[in-house]
């Protein structure tokens, strides 16, 4: 059975190198890491920026620099064009004795505060060697939002393996070699393991891959491997789902964008729903597994709620399986 | 009228397929989250962990004035658990570091006060108030958000300890350091003398219309990007393009009726979310143009890669890397803190700003018509050099 199920896993692995889709499909997430490597510091920065005039004096320039990100302009009027733009910009041009602080006038009540605060302090002569606070460290080096990112970054490969096997039985079934199948000695639930393997593999490089570029080498890897697998899970069902279920490429695509609903909803609940409201996402495996991630990568991860969200994922995904396993028998009979 | 012909029928044909009907219920969907799950104006879930070691009058006396001033209101006392954890604090001025070790999970009832935007009544901050130094820098800690202490010493005077996860920047901490060298009477003193200018812009979107933008640029025309190339691939499974060598009608109309009916799809897709969301508030006229002309340059796109390959999956690495990098604009959007001049140059940035414009009614003319012109030519071009690579072949 294992020397079949290798057979198809190895046949699909040929054909995906022959299109270089596997090459790629396995490049594009470390390469994303590799984006968020870089921009995430970038990300934990201040939200307010300054617009400040060029021929500005060069102390107050550099008074500002040590506090917000400044940009720099060489005329009023193209200040005003980048204050007006739609981010949070506030300008500061010197006006008689001391300075104007220019806005769009839809700003944030904070970013206004802020702005007015920082040229308070500037006109105080307000500096940090004057200061009455201290400031100590928990040392950690990864911001939440890289976090996101890279649990978002999870989540896309796991998508993206569904999507493999999905336009993988679609060109079977174009080729009518699904058919075929039923007259060869492997049978249906192999065929399935066999088809779903691929998938699996290049989601688990990838996802371990791009894990040690942007730096989590330090986690749990158990934990992070067995949500892993058990998204995989899902991740058969809906690819097979469909790939049966679609007579094309575009109804494959539409397939696709139809499961980014419940993935994006997911992250959407998790990350902005109150505590109160986080029982209404228990529906979504995505959600579990987005959860779970979430923990693994924070370090915050414990394994008695790793154990629930992994049993909330294999439950889910397979009451989603046995609904669909009539469907999809008969797509592959 | 061969073209329009040709577009009809393509409709025809789209009309019939799943996907046409996936796109509306996905909008659909979308529109019935945004109008029933997302707040318009939700408060922030910003948090903070607080201790005041100081005489409980001067801390009473302190809260009751900021109260009075409209900026603070008292909360609910909520029920926190702190988990083991073990963990070191590095002063960054001393390098002294402290350490701490908790073997056993704690439950405390903290007392919570809401900082206010005073212009809008949101929560600015959740702030919890700790009885304790040690069981806010836990807190802080396990759930990363900041903890600090301030200490009146015998004479009065406040000082400060910010306890930081560690991954700020060093702006922010000098910011945190340059709040702490005058009294606060002194600051508010200064505040009062600032001069503010406006440049007469007032309407922001809320938390429900910033989706629109997105999803009208990501999941409307980018997604057009990919669904042509899927259109044509089946056409050429099922040797459409090789019947249109025998036909009277010239390749570019069949590639221009397959471009219309996405567009066609991505008006009546970002309708179904506009018009309920924003009502009256954009320039409809300038809407549809914008999007027509963006769908088509997206739609051109993707005309012109998929006559680089024979199938979906030899595309698929092509189409997929493409995008993700026209995704990533979407990040700048959301985070106003990243925005390197790179992505600028990335065609989905100036189109979200210019949907973003002209759904607020602040349509910037200049920049949305320089915007529509250079994806207009753009759009043409790749057409053109699609047609060329079509007409070579006759094999999409």
């Amino acid at each position: 059975m294992l020397k079949k199920i290798t057979r198809i896993f190895r046949k699909d692995a040929k054909i995906a190198t022959r299109d270089a889709m596997l090459i790629y499909i396995v490049l594009i997430p470390v390469l994303l890491a590799v984006g968020i490597l870089f921009f995430a510091p970038g990300v934990t920065d201040s939200a307010i920026k300054f617009a400040m005039l060029e021929n500005d004096t060069e102390e107050h320039i550099d008074y500002m620099e040590q506090y917000i990100q400044v940009e720099l302009f060489d005329s009023e009027s193209e200040l005003e064009r980048r204050v007006s733009k739609r981010d949070d910009v506030v300008g500061l041009v010197p006006r008689g004795n001391g300075y104007e602080i220019v806005v769009e006038g839809n700003e944030d009540e904070s970013v206004i505060d802020s702005a007015k605060t920082m040229n308070s302090l500037y006109e105080l002569g307000a500096t940090r060697e004057n200061t009455t606070a201290e400031i100590l460290s928990f040392e950690k080096t990864v911001p939440p939002l890289k976090t996101m990112l890279a649990n978002m970054l999870i989540l896309i490969v796991i998508m993206l393996a569904g999507m493999i096997i999905s336009l993988g039985i679609v060109e079977e079934k174009s080729d009518n070699t699904i058919n075929a199948i039923n007259v060869t000695p492997v049978s249906q639930n192999n065929f399935i393991i066999g088809k779903s393997m691929l998938g699996v593999v290049v989601a688990m490089v990838s996802i371990i891959a791009s894990l040690v570029i942007m730096g989590y080498s330090d986690i749990n890897w158990l934990m992070i491997i067995l949500v892993g697998v058990t998204s995989m899970i899902l991740t058969f069902v809906i690819g097979f789902i469909q790939g049966l279920g679609s007579s094309d490429v575009i109804e494959a695509a539409a397939g696709v964008k139809l499961v980014m609903v419940p993935i994006i909803g997911s992250i959407a609940g998790y990350e902005l729903l109150s505590d109160k409201w986080q029982w209404t996402m228990y529906w979504s495996p995505f959600y579990w597994a987005y959860k779970a991630n979430n923990m693994i990568l924070s370090k915050t991860a414990d394994w008695g709620t790793i154990l629930i969200c992994l049993v909330a994922v294999t439950v889910i995904s397979m009451l989603i399986y046995l609904i669909y396993m009539p469907k999809i028998r008969k797509g592959l009979s | 009228m061969k073209l329009l012909s040709t577009y009809l029928k393509e409709m025809k044909i789209a009309s019939r397929g799943f996907y046409f009907y996936i796109e509306i219920f996905i909008a659909v969907l979308l529109l019935a989250v945004l109008l029933f799950v997302v707040e318009e104006n939700p408060d922030s879930k910003f948090e903070e962990y607080l201790y005041f070691d100081m005489p409980q009058e001067v801390y009473e006396y302190m809260m009751e004035k900021d109260i009075a001033s409209g900026k603070v209101r008292d909360g609910e006392v909520k029920e926190l658990t702190m988990k083991p954890i073990s963990f070191d604090v590095t002063n960054k001025d001393t390098g002294e570091v402290l350490s701490y070790d908790y073997t056993e999970e704690k439950k405390v009832d903290v007392k919570t006060i809401e900082k206010i935007n005073t212009d809008t009544g949101l929560i600015k901050t959740t702030a919890y108030i700790f009885d304790n130094e040690e069981d806010a820098v836990r807190m802080s800690m396990s759930e990363g958000s900041i903890a600090a202490t301030t200490t009146m010493n015998e004479i009065g005077e406040l000082s400060y300890r910010y306890f930081q996860q560690g991954y700020e920047t060093e702006r922010f901490s000098n910011i945190l350091y340059v709040l702490h060298t005058f009294s606060a009477d002194e600051v508010n003193a200064q505040l009062d003398q600032q001069v503010i200018r406006s440049l007469g812009a007032s309407e922001r979107m809320n938390n429900r219309e910033q989706v629109v933008p997105v999803f009208v640029v990501f999941a409307g025309s980018l997604m057009g990007f990919f669904i042509i190339m899927s259109y044509i691939y089946l056409d050429k499974d099922e040797g459409v393009i090789k019947a249109f060598a025998v036909t009277p009608s010239a390749v570019w109309k069949y590639l221009l009726s397959k471009s219309f009916v996405i567009i066609t799809t991505v008006i009546i897709s970002s309708s179904i979310l506009v018009i309920p969301i924003l009502k009256l508030k954009p320039d409809y006229l300038i809407f549809y143009i914008f999007l027509i002309i963006t769908s088509f340059g997206f739609s051109a796109l993707g005309l012109l890669v998929s006559s680089f390959f024979d199938s979906i999956s030899k595309a698929f690495g092509v189409l997929y890397s493409i995008m993700i990098v026209l995704m990533l604009p979407g990040f700048s959007y959301y985070i106003s803190s990243f925005d390197p001049l790179w992505i600028r140059f990335l065609p989905t940035y100036p189109v979200l700003q210019g949907f973003k414009g002209i759904l607020l009614g602040q349509t910037d003319m200049v920049y949305v018509g320089s915007i529509s012109l250079a994806f207009l030519l753009a759009g043409a071009l790749l057409l053109s050099i699609a047609n060329m690579r079509f007409k070579k072949s006759l094999t999409i």
